[in-house]
């Protein structure tokens, strides 16, 4: 942080904080009843340097000292110069979590924003994969985020004024590890180390000719004791093992157990420096830390944004004069063009939210005598139903004079406790009418199905989607009016779900299970592929189908092509070999070549990559181009090879890649006669 | 560490990375740069990462109230939802952008360019007198207390103090010598240069009344007393109070430097007529810009006059100077004349100046010796210089330079001619100009 806390600073972020004191209570309060159980949240205020400065540090006030950094932060602050950016919130991923407010921000966008972080403090402490990061430390729960991070921060400038260590080689070394800092194995619990299959005796191995060397025996005492078969045997035991046993996605991992540095001045491979073993061990936690994040973006941010409007429009939490600000606000998150997480992810809580509902208000109907998935949409008055669930008037206009009404209501919905206190004038009604209010009560007051915007959601039911229902529902004449049946409906049922599917869900498989037709027919998504004959992107496909696919790929291991180590020990001269999973989209080769190099310092020997690639004949561009049609493209087995000097690329048979394709993916989008 | 230390690190290893300096000058993106900061790109590689091939991976789009028909081509590809990687922002090394920019103030850029060229060229301070504070170093008698200068109070004090000190216990001890006067006490004392007065003396001899006799004569009493100088007596008590007295405070006050300050005036004459195409155009903005942001680094105030001309002259602002073009003819003259108008403003007593022109020597006939030559001569400048600009060599009737050259010579010392003919060209260009006036200091 700055250290310009003059007094007069102080005083103003106290002033400011002063101010927000309420609302960050009430939000707190608000959220519980609304079935959120975030971790505790520490606020801050803080000036515009010091937002950028967070910014550019990924959130953090202290991280490893890196140039990188500084080049962030003079960017960011040169953004904000001439372009005028705005920062509405950073919040933490740690327990408590910490989160901070621009002191220039209106009321209501610190609401805004206050309201949204509670809800990304819900995600944070609920969702499984965020588990994953802590589930596996001695202190289960616990998060730590800031502290670890600072302690890396400590230790690496440690090492960085270290005499012996060279600065920019720490800084460098850094570099080397970030370049595979998404190839970690996201979907385990992470571990400070890793077991990997045929560890233990390897590392002895590896090393004894050379220690034996070290002792400087003379060549007949050699001789005597460790003959050259000796040794072979000894070397070779490790060497007919298969290793690692499994393909190993964990790169970092099994660099730092087995990875070496190559040693410029002796031109061979030498052990790592503690410091790099320790640095790689740092920069592995803070990518296991941070994958979560990365692989829950649109249900975190969506889940934030929908808690957000629940809180802000729906309970009034912006007062009527920040109303106009915050819709403004919410318009300017919302509206940022192209794939937005924040719309898509609300959208799809939403379409959560609905659908369930709707399930739970069909199966109430097909229970009812004479009323089956046939006949439904015939029989049922669905505007006599949609006024059925409307809330009661008691429940959606509270006052301080209402509170009489709100005591006739079912006693599920109403916080008896509060009630008694709102009575006696404790609880400012007016302002948070809420407050007497239950989980139920609140569900009912908010059901989705009755809302505006989702007036025709019940009505649109498909034929499809009624006989899915009701083929297999059991008890089907249990009700013999609609009225009765109606009266049984869980109002909390849609809510419920989405709490059980932020526990359980990452993007992929949210993407995977919500995206419908319906949601990307009416937001107009489509796809679009390169065409080598024309040298541009077209649109290829406005199929659901489609489009869902090509997304989930964006999504699909952090959007990265999946690469794993296949051998520890490969051409038996304990060369490093991966391999990529291909799923039928080729690697960024030039990209390739250059992380091949990186991957090299981490190794020390000499690094290979089994892939696949598509070639297509300059001749056959030439025919299809004349043709208005696309080339077909040859898929070929290839190696690329780094040995500290050159990066070679050589052809290799199908046989020895066949088994990195896969068969049963296909993301190509592209229809046959796409461009005629 | 921290963000101090982070910044720092980012300009050092920036430093490194950035373009060489007459590279940049010659063929890099001088647009980056703002008024006051010259923005040298940096070759910043992002970390390298398995990633899918761009175009082999395809995306997906969001149409703007309507789906686009297959096989419509779009343009650049909308961001995904992918390419940021969460809460955290910008994860080290995966900035968008293939360059950042390494900013210099003009006074480094100036300093960078001198090492790079060899150029010393020391600017010099005119007849601008300013009154400037400088250190507090002079004294008065009356001032506010802060700038009391309390060490040379204590030291008056401390002198005044050993010069009025004196050996009470002595004079006591002679004022009880047998039948001993106050007068013959302090004409003794005063025979020794002791500081005391006949008052108290008298007061001294009236106090031991009752011991007198106790020596016979001042000979026993400077033989059995020992006496003390006043530094002993100090050196054994220590100052139980120095004397402060008016008199003796002094109050600092700054003392006032005259300062030449060392203001440049730069003129910029372009020829904007007809013949000067696209690429003359480029090698004039590649060679003066350079040259403004040097002098602007080298002086402490920076002026620029920008003058367009055909075959009349009109002064133009910077964003426009180097877009005009315009139809005309070419009268170098004019711009002189009108040079020579707005530079009245710059006094030359007060002002360093630099009148550079461009063009591609095309003049009319005779301008140049009779009418432009003279203004040359007439305007009193630190240097004139007209760089030609002839990408495709030599045209037979631009004559412009080489008149210049051989009117005023190879060797003058206050006016260059340089000739670019290409990016390659723009950096001997400069250093002709710039070492022609330091060579004159020599």
């Amino acid at each position: 942080m700055s250290k310009t806390n003059s007094n007069a600073d102080r005083f103003r972020k106290q002033a400011i904080a002063g101010e927000l004191e309420e609302p960050v209570e009430e939000a707190r309060n608000l959220a519980e009843t609304l079935g959120l159980e975030p971790y505790p949240v520490k606020y801050w205020i803080i000036d515009y340097d010091e937002m950028n400065e967070l910014i550019a540090y990924g959130g953090f006030q202290s991280r490893y000292p890196h140039w990188r950094w500084g080049m962030q932060y003079d960017k960011q602050q040169k953004q904000g110069q001439y372009g005028g950016g705005k920062a509405f919130e950073i919040v933490n991923n740690d327990n408590p979590a910490h989160a901070f407010l621009q002191e220039s921000n209106t009321i209501a966008d610190q609401k805004a924003v206050i309201t949204h972080v509670e809800a990304h403090s819900d995600f944070f402490a609920n969702n499984e994969w965020f588990g994953l990061f802590t589930r596996g430390q001695a202190d289960d729960g616990a998060v730590n985020a800031a502290a670890m991070l600072e302690r890396h921060a400590q230790s690496i400038d440690d090492y960085m004024s270290d005499p012996e260590i060279d600065r920019a080689d720490v800084e460098k070394w850094i570099d080397h590890c970030l370049t595979l800092e998404d190839n970690i194995d996201q979907h385990q619990i992470y571990t400070r180390r890793l077991d990997i299959d045929g560890d233990v005796t390897d590392e002895l191995d590896e090393d004894l000719a050379a220690k034996l060397d070290d002792l400087e025996l003379s060549e007949e005492v050699k001789g005597e004791v460790f003959d050259e078969e000796w040794l072979e045997a000894v070397e070779g035991d490790d060497a007919s093992i298969e290793f690692p046993a499994q393909p190993q996605k964990d790169i970092l991992a099994f660099v730092r157990e087995h990875g070496k540095q190559f040693d410029e001045e002796a031109g061979r491979a030498v052990e790592m420096e503690p410091w790099q073993r320790d640095i790689l061990d740092m920069m592995r936690a803070e990518s296991y830390y941070f994958a979560a994040q990365k692989m829950t973006k649109v249900m975190n941010e969506g889940w934030a944004a929908y808690h957000e409007s629940r809180m802000m429009s729906d309970e009034g939490f912006a007062e009527d004069d920040e109303f106009v600000n915050y819709a403004d606000h919410m318009a300017r998150v919302l509206a940022s063009p192209g794939l937005n997480p924040y719309s898509l992810g609300m959208e799809l809580w939403e379409y959560v939210e609905n659908k369930t509902n709707r399930r739970e208000v069909l199966e109430r109907l097909l229970r009812v005598e004479g009323v089956s998935w046939r006949n439904l949409t015939d029989v049922v008055d669905f505007e006599a139903v949609r006024e059925r669930l409307e809330p009661p008037e008691a429940l959606v206009r509270i006052t301080p004079e209402t509170l009489e009404d709100v005591v006739d209501l079912p006693s599920a919905y109403v916080d008896d406790e509060a009630l008694e206190a709102a009575r006696a004038g404790e609880i400012d009604v007016g302002r948070y009418p809420w407050k007497v209010l239950t989980y139920e009560g609140l569900a009912r007051r908010h059901y989705s199905l009755v809302k505006r915007q989702h007036r025709g959601f019940l009505t649109r039911v498909s034929q499809n989607d009624l006989e899915r229902i009701g083929r297999y529902l059991f008890d089907d004449a249990r009700y013999e009016s609609v009225e009765e049946a109606l009266a049984d409906v869980e109002y909390t049922a849609g809510w419920d779900r989405m709490f059980d599917i932020r526990e359980s869900h990452n993007d992929v498989t949210f993407l995977d299970q919500f995206l419908t037709q319906e949601f990307i027919t009416e937001n107009d998504y489509f796809t679009y592929e390169h065409s080598r004959a024309t040298g541009q992107f077209h649109v290829s496909s406005d199929e659901a189908e489609d489009v869902k696919k090509k997304l989930l790929l964006q999504f699909t291991n952090f959007g990265k092509p999946t690469i794993a180590v296949y051998d520890g020990n490969y051409n038996n001269a304990n060369e490093l070999l991966l391999g990529h999973q291909y799923n039928g989209v080729m690697l960024d080769l030039a990209q390739a070549r250059e992380t091949l190099k990186r991957v090299f310092e981490l190794w020390g020997r000499p690094v290979n990559l089994l892939t696949i690639v598509k070639q297509v004949d300059e001749h056959d561009v030439e025919v299809a181009k004349r043709r208005n049609r696309e080339p077909e493209a040859d898929e070929r087995g290839t190696c690329l090879r780094y040995d500290g000097t050159e990066v070679t690329v050589e052809d290799v048979p199908w046989e020895e890649v066949e088994h990195l394709a896969a068969s049963d993916v296909d993301y190509d989008t592209k229809p046959d006669d796409w461009l005629a | 560490m921290g963000l101090r230390d982070d910044l720092e690190r980012f300009r050092e290893v920036g430093e490194k990375r950035r373009e060489d300096l007459a590279d940049f000058i010659q063929y890099g993106d001088l647009g980056q740069s703002r008024p006051g900061s010259v923005s040298v790109p940096v070759k910043i590689v992002s970390l390298p990462e398995f990633a899918y091939d761009q175009r082999d991976q395809g995306g997906v789009g969001q149409g703007d109230g309507d789906t686009p028909d297959v096989g419509q081509p779009i343009g650049q590809p909308q961001p995904q939802p992918g390419d940021d990687d969460g809460e955290e922002g910008d994860e080290p090394g995966e900035e968008g952008g293939e360059h950042e920019y390494y900013e210099m103030d003009p006074e480094e850029f100036a300093q960078e360019l001198d090492e790079e060229l060899g150029l010393d060229l020391e600017p010099k301070g005119k007849q601008v007198v300013e009154e400037k504070e400088g250190p507090f170093t002079d004294m008065t008698r009356s001032g506010p207390d802060s700038t009391l200068d309390f060490e040379r109070m204590f030291k008056e004090g401390l002198k005044r103090k050993l010069a009025m000190d004196f050996d009470e216990d002595f004079l006591r001890e002679l004022c009880k010598v047998e039948g001993i006067s106050p007068r013959e006490v302090f004409e003794w004392a005063r025979g020794e240069n002791l500081p005391v007065s006949m008052a108290w003396v008298e007061e001294a001899h009236a106090d031991v009344a009752d011991e007198r006799g106790k020596w016979d004569s001042i000979e026993a009493v400077e033989e059995n007393v020992s006496r003390e100088t006043v530094q002993q007596k100090i050196r054994r008590e220590g100052i139980k109070h120095v004397p402060f007295r008016r008199e003796d405070e002094r109050y600092r006050y700054p003392e006032i430097i005259e300062e030449k300050e060392k203001n440049v005036v730069v003129v910029n004459i372009r020829d904007v007529s007809g013949s000067m195409r696209e690429k003359k155009r480029e090698l004039v903005e590649r060679t003066f810009t350079p040259l403004d942001w040097y002098l602007q680094g080298k002086y402490d105030n920076a002026e620029f006059v920008y003058i367009a001309h055909d075959a009349e002259a009109w002064e133009v602002d910077r964003e426009e100077f180097f877009g005009i073009r315009s139809g005309g003819g070419t009268k170098i003259s004019s711009a002189y004349d009108l040079a020579a108008e707005l530079l009245e403003e710059y006094p030359w007593t007060d002002w360093n100046r630099y009148v550079f022109a461009a063009g591609d020597s095309e003049n009319s006939s005779n301008d140049t010796s009779e009418r432009v030559i003279p203004r040359m001569e007439e305007i009193p400048a630190n240097l004139h210089a007209y760089v030609e600009t002839q990408p495709s060599g030599n045209a037979i009737n631009a004559t412009h330079a080489e008149e210049l050259e051989k009117h005023f010579g190879r060797d003058a010392e206050d006016v260059a001619v340089a000739y670019v003919n290409g990016e390659g060209d723009v950096t001997d260009a400069i250093y002709e100009i710039l070492s022609t006036e330091s060579e004159a200091d020599e």
